[in-house]
């Protein structure tokens, strides 16, 4: 081994700024979290040691798990409408000419560099029941009788909400599929069609198993995402109306902002850490099975 | 000859149909920021009659200035840029120094350090708010600038060391050990020779980081609170708080805080869709 390679004093210095930033803002942070979620405390005053009890408050608390049905509901969308809708565009951007293709992308991703508050704002706005642009574009279409205040009624709140990450997310979605589907070789789809495959055989036999990578990586992040988001119902119906829109984030950090039961919201922390950690490895472990398989 | 034109007829109403679909995607994407545009010069009145979409005869570039001037921008603008020069900088340099010593060097924990970098993609912002708020507040870093440059370049670490990464595995080994039998030490190893052989990934890496960190409303929601301090989503915040009635001047300040973002994507949206691109791939 080259010594220029094992030089420990290099090591340190490249090493240790970066991993004492993480350590400090992310992973003692954690263990604090971990210790105030078995507390009773209001951020002030006097903290009590009150052992799993939160935990149990949270198994009973029907709010988390309408929270965490969202999520759910939420990643469903994004797999299975989000996903779906980003593949087929992807593979025709695929097909059509270079430069169309590039136009196309670099539009498509606009929305995903705008800001979460600039967007979300721009939709509590297209929602509005006086002014907003749906409204408006049903009347145009003579459905005046179904204009409604979107983000308000709690038929349409959640899908309402869904739809503005949708709109932020597609652009990273389309992304992601191109970028995978330009890894699949052209020898591989010329030899799948020369064989007498059509079509949906390409697609489902030969494209798909081989970019199962890169759809990993594709779903995990859905999932990750999905459980993270937070910003865009705090800014627009701040989980309401009666907790219809309620996200696992949000309602962390309400109850620990909003109602200042840190020890509660600390054990929400917890809970939430342990699910996202669950989720990523449970699908790579997925993944690799399926990969085995083929 | 039948087949033929049944043959054509099919090709082009496929083709008619995926063009159908192109558009209506372009669409939905781009339609709402034309209406948002179009709102911004309007007269706050005229936001409530019936058409769609429509310009105004005379445009009320004045919402722009009143946005401006009232929306607090050169405050928050000015925040804005203190956190997120120094954090994009460092926040690019460092991981590339983390991503060199775990891909290309041999010491005895780098598989915990690993380890640990991938565990930081997966943990949520959120579940560090509130520890951090007591955390911080030891060392004076709530409602401070310097608070939330650590946590912004905490949260992209994770994320830029695995592009990186994936860009330094690939470079030969013999590059460093040529340079170093030559006399070269590692203070001119890595700038001189791998950063120069890393710069798509810098790119890539530095147009994202400025993205997020400009972009971020939470930490900064939760962390700062004197008004003096606010970084730029602020100005909107306070529009649609105290300003409410106004909404053309809401919509003026809206498109501002879009527009820097808008304006360094077009110069840049090769780096940018190039590194999205690679992230996926190397997931």
């Amino acid at each position: 081994m080259n010594p220029l390679f094992t030089n420990k004093k290099v090591i340190a210095l490249l090493v240790l700024p970066g991993l004492c930033i993480m350590l400090f803002a992310i992973a003692i942070p954690l263990l604090i979290s971990l210790g105030l979620s078995l507390t009773k405390f209001a951020g002030f005053g006097k903290m009590t040691f009150i052992g799993l009890d939160n935990f149990f408050r949270l198994a009973l608390d029907q709010t988390f798990w309408k929270s965490l049905y969202n999520v759910f509901v939420l990643i469903l969308v994004t797999i299975f409408f989000q996903n779906v809708l980003a593949f087929l565009i992807a593979s025709i951007l695929t097909k059509i000419t270079e430069k169309t293709s590039r136009i196309l992308r670099t539009i498509y991703f606009i929305p995903a560099i705008l800001s979460l508050v600039v967007v979300t704002k721009l939709w509590v706005n297209i929602f509005h029941p006086t002014f907003g642009l749906l409204n408006k574009l049903l009347h145009f279409m003579g459905f005046a009788d179904s204009g409604r205040a979107w983000l308000g009624d709690p038929k349409t709140a959640l899908w309402a909400v869904i739809w503005i990450m949708i709109w932020q997310g597609f652009g990273w979605a389309l992304l992601f599929f191109y970028g995978g589907l330009m890894t699949v070789p052209k020898e591989l789809e010329e030899a799948a069609i020369v064989d007498g495959a059509n079509k949906w055989h390409l697609y489902t036999n030969v494209i798909l198993p081989y970019m199962m990578p890169v759809l990993q990586s594709i779903i995990i992040i859905d999932v990750v995402s999905s459980l993270k988001q937070m910003e865009m119902i705090y800014l627009s119906t701040e989980g309401g109306p009666g907790n219809t829109t309620q996200f696992i984030a949000l309602y962390l950090y309400q109850r620990a902002f909003k109602y200042t039961e840190y020890g509660y919201g600390n054990a929400i922390s917890v809970l939430f850490v342990i699910i996202a950690v669950f989720f990523t490895l449970t699908i790579q472990r997925m993944f690799k099975k399926a990969v085995d398989q083929i | 000859m039948k087949r033929d034109t049944s043959y054509l007829l099919r090709k082009n109403t496929g083709k008619v149909l995926v063009t159908l679909v192109l558009t209506a995607l372009l669409l939905a994407q781009l339609f709402p920021l034309l209406w948002l545009f179009s709102y911004s010069i309007k007269k706050s009145g005229d936001l409530f009659g019936p058409e769609l979409l429509s310009f105004p005869a005379v445009p009320q570039w004045g919402n722009y200035y009143k946005a401006f001037f009232d929306g607090k921008i050169p405050l928050y603008l000015s925040n804005t840029l203190k956190i997120v020069i120094p954090s994009v900088t460092l926040g690019t340099i460092l991981p590339f120094c983390l991503a060199y010593a775990c891909t290309r060097m041999e010491w005895k924990l780098k598989k915990l350090v690993w380890l640990l970098v991938i565990i930081g993609m997966t943990i949520p912002i959120h579940t560090t708010l509130l520890p951090n708020f007591i955390w911080y507040r030891f060392f004076h870093l709530i409602d401070s600038h310097l608070g939330l440059i650590i946590s912004y370049m905490a949260f992209t670490m994770s994320f830029n060391t695995i592009v990186f990464a994936g860009l330094l595995a690939g470079i030969p080994k013999s590059m460093e050990e040529s340079a170093f039998i030559d006399g070269a030490g590692y203070h001119v190893i890595l700038p001189q020779i791998i950063a120069p052989m890393a710069v798509t990934g810098f790119a890539t890496v530095g147009v994202q980081t400025f993205l997020n960190h400009w972009n971020e409303f939470l930490m900064a929601n939760t962390y700062l609170s004197s008004e003096a301090k606010r970084t730029l989503p602020f100005s909107i915040i306070l529009f649609s708080g105290q300003y409410v009635s106004d909404y053309a001047v809401q919509f003026a300040c809206m498109t501002l805080v879009a527009l820097p973002p808008l304006v360094l994507y077009f110069v840049f949206n090769r780096w940018i869709l190039a590194g999205v691109t690679a992230g996926a791939v190397k997931g």
